[in-house]
């Protein structure tokens, strides 16, 4: 196409008339490209001033330490020497890891059970999902109250459920130190296994059902045909809600404030909380933009491995 | 011409989105001239359930026509203070706002968010408590106190007499505090009631510990101060003479709700509760009980007794300026601020049941005149008669460290870490975080 349009200018050059200064046919897709930023452009706009410019301003003020109120200071890679440093950073870290490590497979898990159980033409199958979305929608405060009142160590009705069954001396979940990840973790996967729960719902929808009626014949048992047929077939989907998942476990934040605030001690601090403290309540900006910038390279991090991941798979 | 259309409307839209999204903030005040009607605005948190601000507002502009002060609506809490940093470094916050928390006045005048307001502090009765915890480490002052609360020991007359045990006489030491709760749980224990009720906030234990403790400074990186104070407290909680401090998190008690409804006998608190009990007996939120107050009960026995001082902690709640404030208004600003923490603020805040700064005997007097208010002579002596140390001395580190015993705190008290074990993480956490050693 190229070469037609040099030559083509060659000969009309050649015949003595003016050359045009575009190629044919790109005025048509400069105007289609103008067209398609306009529609993006409220959205860009957006984003570049609230998001985009804050975003590049925090790995400025990464290297400064700025008080809010004062001009910020460049002390270099100060914050990020005492970052290394710093037990309770280390400490945030940790819980992060260990919220992120047991929340993901159990989301997972969860959300892919009740997206094959409800996966079927039965009598009141919408009313199901929409029950499963319920804790998805429902207010984080409320969720953080009730919760908090079902694992009260002395009135709550899950350490009565407990005691009932014959155990002795009942987990104090939110109040005990070593029981109150735990229990943020049970809130947090039954807060998210609804929105999940759809997500793979729609890709099982994608399954072509000859490939099972195929496997079924072929002798294939139920727990076969979910490795062979399902799981390969669901691998874009897993692949985003995996991604999607992992952001968020790193990311969690609301949840903890609003149940444990930290939880007793420094349990239940995770990196985002810990970034609010050092900012918000401590004023030590410069700071906590350093631990900020850190949290955004472990889940880049992450999910460049996870975009690799799934590309030698597809392959 | 067809298709230029909608590319005209996509950019209008963009335009016009991005400036719906950028818009919002009004800013307070911008009204009045220098001679004419000033009006000022004042930041207050939960007007409907703290009458204080509006209270202020209207007496100043009773003894001045010409001044208006308006009240400007700022969350409670722990947010107050997130919501007013914010508004200070955006340039739109009030021209008069409240120090809520002590420990964000370093912050602020750091910072110079605070108008140097020394002429007014000079001006001052010297009897007005808090004056100095205002004061920055270079001589001036920021803020001027309109309001020294302070921590007493609040009493149900009702259960005593029904337990059978001595009401608190102002000569209690800590013990005899133990062993009066010990008692009423066990002579009460059919109704349920406990004897006293501690609430989870660090200041419960540490304020008293900071306050009469031996050796307690809260910036020397050494916390062992602490020890018996939390050590008393969880012997309490073992006996079963006050609510645990997981089902205090758990199910989000109240102290108003525990001790106005009579499910706990005795109640270390704040002496701002006192407005509040008043408010909720007459709406019939809490029972209609006797009440009365003593002094907090003291380490060791010579600062017992109504002949000595009680020590006791507590800080003051200030109003500063916005530096940001029209010249024009500053006059009138400070004029606002001598009234708040002089005489006939006080006055003004006694006849709502605050504690002002000022507790003269005039004061006083205005205070005890309020319905409701227990008349004898023991809370007179708690409310007037104390030693008030500051919870939050005035430093640069004192917000990190307070956020570090916080943790051990809530440590401590659910049991999950001992206490000398929590101490020793502190004093590390302390050096490595605030710098102090």
């Amino acid at each position: 196409m190229a070469t037609n349009a040099v030559e083509e200018r060659e000969l009309v050059a050649a015949a003595g008339a003016p050359a045009p200064r575009r190629r044919p046919g790109s005025r048509l897709k400069w105007r289609n490209t103008l067209i398609g930023w306009s529609f993006i452009l409220p959205n860009f706009v957006g984003f570049t001033i609230l998001t985009l410019v804050p975003v590049l301003i925090l790995f400025y003020m990464s290297f400064t330490n700025w008080n809010v109120f004062g001009v910020a200071e460049w002390t270099g890679a100060d914050n990020y020497t005492r970052l290394v440093q710093d037990g309770s950073y280390h400490k945030a870290l940790l819980n992060t890891l260990y919220y992120a490590v047991v929340h993901i497979p159990l989301t997972l898990a969860a959300a892919l059970g009740l997206a094959l159980l409800l996966n079927r033409k039965m009598r009141g199958v919408a009313f199901f999902r929409t029950v499963a979305f319920f804790p998805y929608i429902t207010s984080i405060v409320a969720i953080a109250v009730v919760w908090n009142m079902l694992f009260s160590p002395e009135f709550g009705p899950i350490n009565q459920f407990l005691t009932a069954l014959g155990v002795d001396d009942p987990p104090g979940w939110t109040t005990s130190a070593t029981w109150a990840m735990p229990a943020v973790i049970i809130v947090g996967t039954w807060r998210e296994m609804g929105y999940y729960m759809l997500l793979l719902l729609a890709g099982l929808q994608t399954v072509p059902a000859e490939l099972h009626e195929a496997a079924r014949m072929d002798g294939a048992s139920a727990w076969q045909r979910f490795l062979n047929v399902t799981l390969p077939c669901l691998r874009p989907t897993m692949f985003f809600v995996t991604v999607m998942l992992t952001i968020g476990s790193f990311k969690v934040f609301d949840l903890i404030l609003v149940m444990t605030n930290g939880g007793p001690g420094q349990s239940t601090l995770v990196l985002s909380q810990y970034i609010w403290q050092k900012g918000f309540v401590e004023n030590q900006f410069g700071y906590a933009s350093a631990v900020s910038v850190s949290l955004f390279l472990i889940c880049i991090a992450v999910t460049l491995f996870q975009f690799f991941w799934n590309k030698k798979k597809e392959a | 011409m067809k298709r230029t259309t909608p590319i005209a409307i996509g950019a209008t839209a963009a335009i016009a989105l991005t400036l719906t999204a950028c818009g919002g903030g009004t800013g307070g005040g911008e009204e009045a001239t220098a001679d004419g009607p000033v009006t000022l605005t004042l930041a207050g948190w939960s007007l409907d359930s703290t009458p204080e601000f509006q209270t202020l507002a209207d007496a100043y502009h009773e003894a001045n026509p010409d001044v208006t002060v308006e009240v400007v609506e700022y969350p409670a809490g722990n947010d107050y203070a997130t919501a007013m940093t914010a508004d200070l470094a955006a340039g739109t916050a009030p021209d008069v706002y409240v120090l809520k928390n002590l420990k964000d006045f370093v912050t602020y005048s750091n910072g110079q968010q605070l108008l140097d307001v020394s002429d007014v502090a000079a001006d001052l009765d010297p009897a007005t408590g808090g004056v100095e915890s205002y004061a920055a480490e270079d001589g001036k002052t920021y803020a001027v106190p309109y309001r020294q609360d302070s921590w007493v020991l609040y009493y149900d007359k009702d259960l005593f007499a029904q337990a059978g045990v001595a009401e608190p006489d102002g000569s209690w030491t800590w013990e005899d505090y133990d062993q009066a709760a010990q008692d009423i749980t066990e002579a009460l224990s059919a109704d349920g009631v406990k004897g006293t009720y501690l609430h989870n906030w660090q200041s419960t234990v540490q304020g008293f510990a900071l306050a009469q403790g031996e050796g307690a400074d809260l910036l020397s990186g050494d916390y062992s101060y602490l020890a018996p104070f939390y050590e008393r407290a969880l012997a309490l909680q073992d006996a079963g003479a006050q609510v645990d401090f997981g089902t205090i998190t758990t199910n989000t008690l109240t102290y108003q709700g525990e001790f106005g409804l009579q499910k706990a006998a005795m109640l270390p608190m704040g002496t701002w509760y006192t407005a509040t009990l008043i408010a909720q007996q007459a709406s019939g939120e809490a029972n209609d009980f006797e009440w009365g107050i003593a002094p907090i009960p003291q380490a060791d026995a010579s600062t017992t007794g109504t002949d000595a001082t009680p020590v006791t902690f507590g800080d003051p709640t200030g109003l500063g300026i916005n530096p940001k404030t029209d010249e024009a208004k500053v006059a009138a600003a400070k004029d606002f601020l001598a009234f708040a923490a002089g005489e006939e603020g006080a006055n003004a805040l006694a006849e709502i049941g605050i504690t002002p700064a000022l507790t003269n005997d005039a004061v006083t007097e205005t205070f005890f005149a309020l319905d409701g208010v227990p008349g004898d002579d023991l809370s007179k002596f708690a409310f007037a008669t104390h030693d008030t140390r500051p919870e939050n001395p005035v430093a640069t580190q004192t917000a990190i460290v307070q956020n570090i015993l916080n943790d051990l705190h809530s440590a401590v008290m659910s049991g999950s870490t001992a206490v000398d074990t929590a101490i020793e993480e502190a004093g590390q956490r302390v050096q490595s975080e605030a710098g102090l050693s």
